[in-house]
């Protein structure tokens, strides 16, 4: 028995550590959408705070919390660049931009070999321990649980759903969408750092188009009104690929798909909609 | 003295004049009525004094400031709250938050406190809850405080909209057609309770197609048509007044 589970974890533990460093990514965009924008840029963010990580584990003797916590900045600062920048657009526009700017920073990333390693990438030495990413998951999910219960929780509701009526109640909706990237920076600069440890490396592929389609399909399949989606889209979206090789290796790629399709189509809202609980609730 | 002062204020979309030199004020504490048929450019005045639109010309005064180009939620800092012709409640919040949505302006904590979860910004989150609940109780809502406002009746969401528009204690509150789809009845409780809201000192803006409502609590009344000022005064003297009669019953009933 205990052979099995022994079997069971090394098969998976990767699967599951993937996921989580997934929900960091679903989770940013979660921040972002959260208050109304439709933004990529996560990915960028982890690309500062993945390289920056990389950088640090590799040239300096710092701690890890240290070097997660100077990886989130990164995120961060580059999330206040993208949004002196973007934030003034019309939503749809924001989208299309932050999909621009996935395809800049590889550009970017491939032409600063000093800083990023250029086409070969960084290769790190330790891989990152199972506790660690637990626990900064859960420190992730806490923080996004304080959000959503505070007045900025009620507020990027309201400027989600509507705008021009959360101004008239006197919410500013730039001030609110300026957290929610900032909060969008720290989520994918971390993210970032840990995928890069995750993965025991970092290239211009790294931080790449890839990244967004899990992202993005994460927190729709998830479910975007409510921060758990995001954890568990991710971790479906992670371990779905693996489970349809094991099941039907020949067509993963369709069955992903057509699984994808019939969630859209049965769960518009995604796997955990709070308001058709609530419904759910009322009915009884 | 005026609370809230329109001068000369002009509003065009492309080649259409929606408002056209208008020029109105409501005294502090007073219940003003805003008619005329459809179209007549009601809603669009609305909208330029909360914000959602801005003039071309003209100013918009509440007390002594212009507000005429600022952004919404610094004119609701003002102390200007607002209801809409067809009711906009925040989808997937619960009558209760709607409520807690509208008292953001006066949530007496920061933002970061309240993320935090400060001890002082969770008592005021408590105080603030408290609030919305009462506010509900005011309105004849508060047996519904947890109920998705979505899936209540369209005379029950507008007065949960009228709650949200009351919990950032305004000075000046806009309602835009307060009572559509009412019945009698319940068209007589929102009146009631404007006047109510007049006695504790509000001052009220409201656009309404109900003749008796705008007859009973209106102290001033403006009436509009395409865009322009047709007439002024009370609520009898704007009924009777010809050209009003012309604007909406047309011209030959207006000469018998």
């Amino acid at each position: 028995m205990s052979d099995l589970l022994e079997d069971l974890w090394a098969a998976y533990a990767s699967t599951l550590g993937f996921a989580m460093v997934n929900a960091f990514f679903a989770l940013a965009t979660y921040a972002t959408l959260s208050a109304g924008i439709l933004s990529f840029a996560a990915v960028t963010y982890g690309a500062a705070g993945g390289f920056l990580g990389a950088q640090l584990l590799l040239n300096t003797t710092l701690p890890l919390p240290l070097i997660f916590l100077a990886s989130a900045l990164a995120g961060l600062v580059m999330a206040m660049i993208v949004a002196a920048l973007f934030l003034r657009l019309e939503s749809h526009w924001m989208a299309l931009s932050s999909l621009a700017l996935v395809l800049i920073t590889r550009v970017v990333v491939l032409n600063t070999p000093g800083l990023t390693g250029g086409v070969n990438g960084l290769s790190l030495p330790a891989p990152l321990s199972m506790i660690w990413l637990v626990a900064l998951l859960a420190l992730a999910v806490f923080g996004f649980w304080l959000l959503d219960r505070s007045w900025y929780g009620i507020a990027a509701k309201s400027v989600r759903e509507d705008p021009s009526v959360a101004a008239c109640l006197g919410i500013d909706p730039r001030r609110i969408q300026l957290i929610a990237m900032a909060v969008s920076g720290l989520a994918g600069g971390l993210g970032g750092v840990l995928m890069a440890m995750m993965l025991q490396f970092v290239s211009p592929d790294t931080f790449f188009i890839h990244v967004a389609f899990t992202m993005i399909a994460g927190v729709v399949l998830g479910g975007s009104h409510h921060w758990f989606g995001p954890v568990l889209g991710a971790a479906v979206f992670t371990a779905l690929p693996t489970v349809m090789q094991a099941v039907v290796p020949d067509l993963q790629d369709i069955a992903n798909g057509a699984a994808l399709l019939l969630i859209m189509i049965f769960l518009p809202r995604g796997l955990l909609d709070p308001r058709a609980i609530r419904l759910r609730r009322a009915a009884k | 003295m005026s609370l809230l002062a329109l001068d000369g204020v002009r509003k065009s979309f492309g080649g259409v004049t929606a408002v056209a030199d208008l020029s109105f004020s409501v005294r502090e504490g007073a219940v003003a009525g805003l008619m005329g048929p459809n179209g007549a450019g009601k809603t669009t005045v609305i909208n330029l004094i909360s914000g959602l639109l801005h003039p071309d010309t003209g100013t918009i005064r509440i007390a002594a400031t212009d507000i005429a180009h600022a952004p919404p939620h610094e004119i609701a800092a003002t102390g200007l709250a607002r209801t809409y012709q067809n009711v906009r409640l925040i989808a997937g919040m619960t009558a209760l938050e709607q409520v807690l949505a509208g008292r953001y302006l006066r949530r007496d904590t920061s933002l970061l406190a309240s993320i935090l979860h400060l001890p002082a910004a969770r008592t005021a989150m408590r105080a603030a809850r408290d609030h919305a609940r009462a506010l509900l109780a005011r309105v004849g809502m508060d047996h519904r405080a947890d109920t998705l406002a979505e899936t209540l009746s369209y005379g029950e969401q507008r007065r949960v909209e009228i709650a949200r528009a009351l919990a950032a204690e305004p000075r000046l509150l806009l309602l835009d057609e307060p009572t559509a789809g009412m019945n009698a009845a319940e068209s007589a409780e929102i009146g009631r309770l404007v006047h109510a809201l007049r006695d504790g000192g509000l001052t009220v803006l409201m656009v309404e197609h109900n003749m008796k409502l705008v007859a009973d609590f209106c102290d001033h009344v403006v009436v509009m048509n395409f865009g322009r000022k047709i007439a002024e005064g009370t609520a009898a003297e704007c009924i009777g007044d010809p050209a009003v009669q012309e604007a909406y019953f047309g011209r030959r009933h207006a000469q018998h």
